[in-house]
């Protein structure tokens, strides 16, 4: 996902210095004529269609299935989790393979950030930590090891020093 | 009804807004040495306690959008105060409580040891593990007040003279010529933008002055609290707004300035109106986007943080950025150092905006958020945009539209800021892919890779900025004695 993402947006950003560029270097050429000026207007509204277009797919691909649905019923893993500064407090932190875990992610006290890395070290999945709500999220582990929980909401001087570990097992 | 549309009005012998702008410059070449500072600590290159860094954090963040602020609300008044008649008492009374609110802020920060990052998220400003006291808390807190209160002072006098001058807020907006396709006389993108911003930007600073002071109350009064989900929604609208106000407040000045140079007038055309309307609404509907890990809020809410964190890019690219390539190609301008430094803040704008819609879809969202891909890209849009319309417009009172191109020294100095500032954004946008989490005053060894390349273009645009403000400062002064004289 992240490499996609980073390609994706160097693109749009080089797409964006192309354009700039190719109209500083026109820019000592003949005044243009009222024909051209027509063809700019009729660009802008191809770029408008083009944006709204590309906008819509883009919604509809990535808001269906909802991103932040979460599976309910038998052979779901529950994981509750409390976060209070500057610690995570989990009430299971073995975890099984394959299986779709479910995150109850709340806090004690301020907002905090609650992201799990892979061992590699790699963003999985994130859901904020906040007092008096509960905010859910649904991952299943497809490899064993031991990953990390990181605070990614800044909440105090030992912000950097919020973290926990998983132990996701090679079985269900 | 008084109408001033395009008469160029006497400027004074000390105009507040250009004073502003001054400090705002000092500001900004501060407020990067506490960035470049960060960067290095988190390269292992220069110690830095934890506490520390976490109050430069603060100041830094406090400071730079504070500063985006000044400046951008002194681009505002410099150039609507050309078309219309302003009280030039209320800006001198804005810099009164703005300088006064600095004051209790860095107080509570470097004094206090306040240090709950600029989005002082409820509620942490009151829990900070015993490391700040109270007192201090709201020291930060009514500094913060001050502030608000001068914006608001700004931007209500600004409403006052669009109506005296427009016979109205929907007029300045353009809006009979949306609505009707006609409207005599036509206002000047200067009005339209400045009635915008006026109507988002007020909204925003109530919001944020209504949790400021439900945050000291709970500070002060034991038993009184809010919502942290209220709370979470109510500090998003503000900043969002505030931060993006900065930003199109600034880009004012391409629309008055960049003419001079094309020799084509910037018009108010139908779709230029229609694109400030729209932004008007989005940028306060779209806020819902910084709290897309929130799964508690409603559905509906999240989706339309999405939606329109995409479309709010859209008037941005297809007018002010389309617009402003128009103006300019085959045009036979010679953009000397001020008109090149407006043209990179618009387009170092939209570039900045690429990486930050992307980071608007949920599921990206889910493992760019709070990662260093979040300040790559707002760094962008300030550093290669709002702050280069800054300094491009400082230099541009300092020393007009020469129209000779650009000198070498001034090459040497765009291109180092361009360099600069593209290295370390895209930097951040690479280490925010690797999943480096933003504001850890500690960093892995694994992510100093990311961070050493960072602390050399850093001081690029430290080295550029200065640069910048050298070579205007002379100008201003000088300036500022003929008109005295």
């Amino acid at each position: 996902m992240q490499e996609l993402v980073l390609t994706v947006s160097l693109l749009a950003i080089a797409a964006v210095a192309g354009a700039f560029l190719h109209v500083l270097r026109g820019l000592a050429l003949q005044p243009r004529a009222s024909a051209e000026a027509d063809g700019l207007a009729r660009l802008r509204q191809r770029i408008l269609w083009c944006a709204g277009l590309v906008g819509v797919v883009i919604a509809v691909a990535t808001l269906l299935p909802w991103p932040h649905a979460v599976p309910a019923g038998h052979g779901v893993v529950p994981v509750h989790v409390r976060g209070s500064v500057w610690a995570w407090e989990l009430d299971r932190t073995s975890l099984p393979v394959g299986v779709p875990v479910v995150f109850h992610v709340t806090s004690s006290d301020v907002n905090h950030g609650f992201g799990v890395f892979d061992p590699k070290g790699r963003l999985l999945f994130q859901t904020q930590a906040m007092p008096g709500w509960v905010n859910k999220v649904a991952w299943t582990f497809t490899e064993p090891g031991r990953y990390r929980v990181l605070c990614l909401e800044y909440c105090g001087l030992v912000h950097h020093g919020m973290t926990a570990e998983l132990e996701v097992g090679s079985t269900s | 009804m008084t109408m001033h549309t395009v008469a160029q009005r006497a400027v004074p012998a000390l105009e507040p807004a250009r004073l502003a702008l001054v400090l705002g410059g000092l500001v900004f070449l501060l407020m990067m040495l506490l960035g470049f500072l960060m960067k290095a600590s988190q390269a292992e290159l220069v110690p830095l306690e934890p506490q520390l860094f976490y109050e430069i954090m603060t100041a830094h963040g406090i400071g730079m959008v504070g500063t985006a602020g000044l400046t951008g609300i002194a681009v505002l008044w410099h150039f609507l105060g050309r078309h219309l008649e302003l009280d030039e008492r209320i800006f001198w009374a804005f810099l009164g409580l703005f300088l006064s609110g600095v004051v209790a802020i860095m107080g509570g920060i470097f004094l206090g040891g306040f240090a709950a990052a600029w989005t002082f998220l409820y509620p942490l400003p009151a829990v900070s593990g015993g490391v700040w006291s109270p007192t201090v808390a709201v020291l930060y807190l009514v500094g913060l007040a001050l502030v608000g209160v001068g914006f608001l002072l700004v931007h209500l006098e600004c409403a006052r003279a669009l109506r005296a001058g427009w016979g109205g807020l929907s007029r300045a907006l353009a809006w009979p010529l949306l609505l009707r396709g006609a409207q005599e006389p036509v206002p000047p993108p200067t009005v339209v933008a400045a009635a915008a911003v006026t109507i988002f930007n007020t909204l925003g600073l109530v919001f944020g002055a209504a949790v400021i002071v439900i945050s000291i109350l709970e500070i002060l009064l034991p038993g009184v609290s809010l919502d942290p989900l209220l709370a979470k929604n109510m500090i998003y609208f503000f900043g969002h707004v505030f931060i993006n106000a900065t930003i199109y407040m600034a880009v004012i000045a391409v629309y008055e300035i960049i003419p001079l140079y094309t020799r084509r007038s910037w018009k108010t055309t139908r779709i230029f109106a229609g694109a400030w309307s729209v932004v008007l609404f989005f940028v306060m509907a779209v806020y819902p986007h910084h709290l897309l890990q929130d799964t508690v809020m409603p559905g509906w809410a999240l989706v339309v943080g999405q939606v329109l964190s995409y479309g709010s890019a859209v008037p941005l690219v297809a007018v002010t950025t389309f617009g402003l390539l128009a103006y300019l190609y085959r045009s036979g301008a010679r953009l000397d150092l001020p008109a090149s430094l407006l043209v990179l803040g618009v387009a170092g704008w939209t570039a900045g905006v690429m990486p930050a819609w992307v980071d608007g879809i949920i599921v990206v969202n889910k493992v760019m958020h709070n990662t260093l891909w979040v300040p790559g890209h707002f760094h962008m849009y300030l550093i290669l945009g709002q702050v280069a319309m800054v300094w491009g417009t400082l230099l541009w009172l300092a020393r007009g539209s020469s129209g000779s191109g650009l000198g070498r020294s001034d090459r040497l100095l765009f291109g180092l800021y361009l360099l600069g500032g593209a290295g370390l954004t895209l930097g951040f946008l690479v280490a925010g892919a690797s999943s480096v989490p933003r504001r850890w005053a500690v960093h892995d060894p694994a992510w100093t890779v990311h961070d050493l390349p960072g602390v050399f273009f850093a001081l690029l645009i430290l080295v550029a900025a200065c640069g910048f403000f050298a070579k205007a400062l002379p100008g201003l002064v000088a300036a500022g004695e003929e008109r005295r004289a």
